[in-house]
């Protein structure tokens, strides 16, 4: 027997007009799956169907068998945990307060807090007012805080939008190898909203491209997948082998490469 | 900090015992100030038994002004706290926002045109249908504004003190409605609620603010850690699994229930709501689990300084405690715009 974590049939959204869906995917526990589109493709909104943060209009969005939107609070953080777009948190609290907060669900204790906060590379932040960090900073804590919350479980998912947008390229890459590893040694399927293509084709094994509310195409990562990528964006992409042994991936607009 | 990581419901306040003496103090020095100065021998008379002037006034006028006091600042101390944050709003002080405005609303609809119907009512129900109408308008003016500040202005902090603006001069329009159709009876009635004083303290009032300051107490025990996720925003407390909804309905009422018994047994004293809660995050840092507590500790010691000011600097009169507040108040709130407006930047 298959295990479906997640589980989309049909799953609508109709809001201000626009439609969303009917979504048909499903997502495998260790999976890496990426969600690639232009902006405002409906990424976010797919993925807050997929976190339970908006109930479909129609059809259904299952958690292990179950409506993701009905389960319990408590039950439903032990078995997903989301990485929000921005990050804006109201009063000074310190650090580890915020990254306790992911353990809202679980057991207290400070053992996974300090744990998270070394997993994100930032330790020598306990102590400090999270309003007072810099922007990279905070998305470290943010991205701790999350890593505490699925800690101790297993098999669980993690939802992740576009986390890594304003940050330096150095961070976004040793955030996502965190990410991935994290996930990795868990059994966690992780699904991430991204802009870059290259973190997708490098870090993801499975790419949704999502676009005016739709999935267009379901492909696996990986040089196959340019045409549609292509098609998505309406670039010219072309993979090119460089000297280790990979390949790095240029990307033109479609007038000028000729 | 290791405290904090090991007691994520109730984090230790290692000063509270310094903070009841403080407090217990405080109490004394106002007791003994006003216009009879009293002193030791007639605190040795009242605990002896002996019915010296001194001991009367103490028992009889003193003591239940003073724990009036100390139960009303610090009703409002929490009540400017819970509000806080349960709008995610470091400027959201419940009379900003208009909400004890609502209960004064609601107490002038009842005085003056449902004022055949409320006399209508048995004489024992009587004392309590102003402190039930200052809480349902708390209430009704709390649901405004949630509707308002998720509808028109969701996440600005400007916004949500300019819908507060516009509901409080709605408020008062209703009111000023009701002093114009007042009789002369009534409308002595009515501008009592307009000046704020504690000049009503009785031992029965006393004890029902108390009980309901050491509920709102126990509820914020209960939900301090769900206020700290609720600063991250409504979607990543529900997501990390504080049930949202039930929280928000929770404090909301508590904050009604502070706000509304307030106004109905002192009328509008505005600011120590939000003096309170920022002395109290200065203190002891932005953990709700100790700035609740803190916030309830700071507005008892304001109140009780403000109200003894009051009492005593035009002695044998007193002047309104609510227009002392508000005379060192409003200057503070400059301050805090300007600290605002740096921490937030450009998110107004």
């Amino acid at each position: 027997m298959t295990h479906h974590m997640l589980l989309l049939e049909e799953a609508l959204l109709t809001r201000h007009g626009q439609r969303f869906g009917g979504f048909d995917l499903r997502v495998d526990p260790g999976e890496r799956v990426a969600l690639l589109g232009p902006s405002g493709a409906g990424k976010s909104t797919l993925l807050k169907l997929m976190s339970g943060d908006i109930v479909p209009t129609s059809g259904r969005a299952l958690l292990d068998g179950r409506p993701v939107a009905a389960m319990d609070p408590l039950q439903r953080a032990r078995r997903r945990a989301v990485l929000p777009q921005s990050h804006q948190v109201a009063f000074g609290l310190p650090v580890e307060l915020v990254v306790s907060l992911g353990r809202w669900a679980g057991d207290d204790g400070g053992r996974w807090v300090r744990q998270a906060l070394s997993w994100a590379s930032a330790g020598h932040l306990l102590g400090r007012r999270y309003d007072r960090l810099s922007g990279g900073e905070q998305a470290r804590v943010q991205l701790a805080r999350v890593l505490a919350q699925l800690a101790d479980v297993e098999r669980g998912l993690l939802l992740v939008d576009e986390p890594l947008a304003s940050l330096d390229p150095g961070l976004q890459l040793e955030l996502l190898d965190t990410l991935s590893r994290f996930c990795r040694e868990r059994g966690h399927a992780l699904v991430a909203v991204l802009h870059d293509i290259q973190q997708a084709l490098g870090g993801f094994e499975r790419l949704l491209l999502v676009s005016r509310g739709q999935v267009q195409a379901d492909v696996p990562a990986g040089t196959a997948a340019l045409p549609a990528l292509e098609a998505l964006f309406g670039l010219r992409l072309q993979a090119l082998q460089v000297p280790d042994g990979g390949w790095a991936l240029c990307a033109r607009r479609l007038e000028t490469a000729a | 900090m290791d405290a904090l990581l090991k007691a994520p419901r109730w984090p230790a306040l290692p000063g509270w015992p310094l903070a009841v003496a403080l407090l217990a103090v405080a109490v004394v020095l106002a007791a003994n100030s006003g216009a009879i100065p009293l002193g030791l021998a007639d605190w040795q008379a009242l605990l002896g038994g002996e019915q010296t002037q001194g001991a009367m006034v103490l028992a009889q006028l003193r003591l239940p002004r003073v724990a009036f006091a100390v139960v009303v600042g610090a009703a409002l101390g929490l009540a400017g706290a819970l509000s806080q944050g349960v709008f995610r709003n470091p400027l959201a002080e419940p009379t900003l926002l208009g909400i004890p405005s609502g209960a004064v609303c609601a107490v002038a609809l009842m005085l003056t045109v449902l004022s055949a119907w409320a006399g209508g009512l048995p004489a024992a129900w009587r004392p309590f249908a102003v402190p039930v109408a200052a809480l349902g308008g708390a209430w009704v003016m709390c649901g405004l504004l949630q509707g308002v500040a998720r509808l028109l202005v969701p996440g600005a902090v400007a916004g949500l003190l300019l819908a507060g603006l516009a509901l409080n001069a709605l408020a008062m329009a209703v009111v000023g409605l009701c002093t114009y159709l007042a009789t002369d009876e009534q409308l002595r009635n009515l501008t009592f609620w307009q000046l704020g004083s504690l000049a009503l303290a009785s031992w029965p009032v006393v004890a029902m603010l108390g009980v309901a300051v050491a509920g709102a107490l126990v509820m914020s025990r209960r939900w301090g850690q769900g206020l700290n996720a609720l600063a991250l925003g409504e979607a990543v407390a529900a997501q990390v699994g504080v049930p949202v909804v039930r929280m928000r309905r929770m404090l909301v009422l508590t904050l009604a229930v502070l706000s509304g018994l307030a106004v109905a047994w002192c009328g509008l004293i505005g600011f120590i709501g939000l003096l309170a809660p920022h002395a109290a995050r200065g203190l002891v840092g932005a953990d709700a689990r100790r700035v609740l507590p803190v916030a309830a500790w700071f507005g008892a010691v304001l109140l009780l300084l403000a109200d003894t000011a009051a009492r005593t600097v035009v002695v044998p009169a007193e002047l309104p405690v609510g227009i002392l507040t508000a005379l060192f108040g409003a200057p503070v709130l400059f301050v805090l715009l300007k600290r605002a407006q740096r921490e937030i930047g450009g998110g107004w």
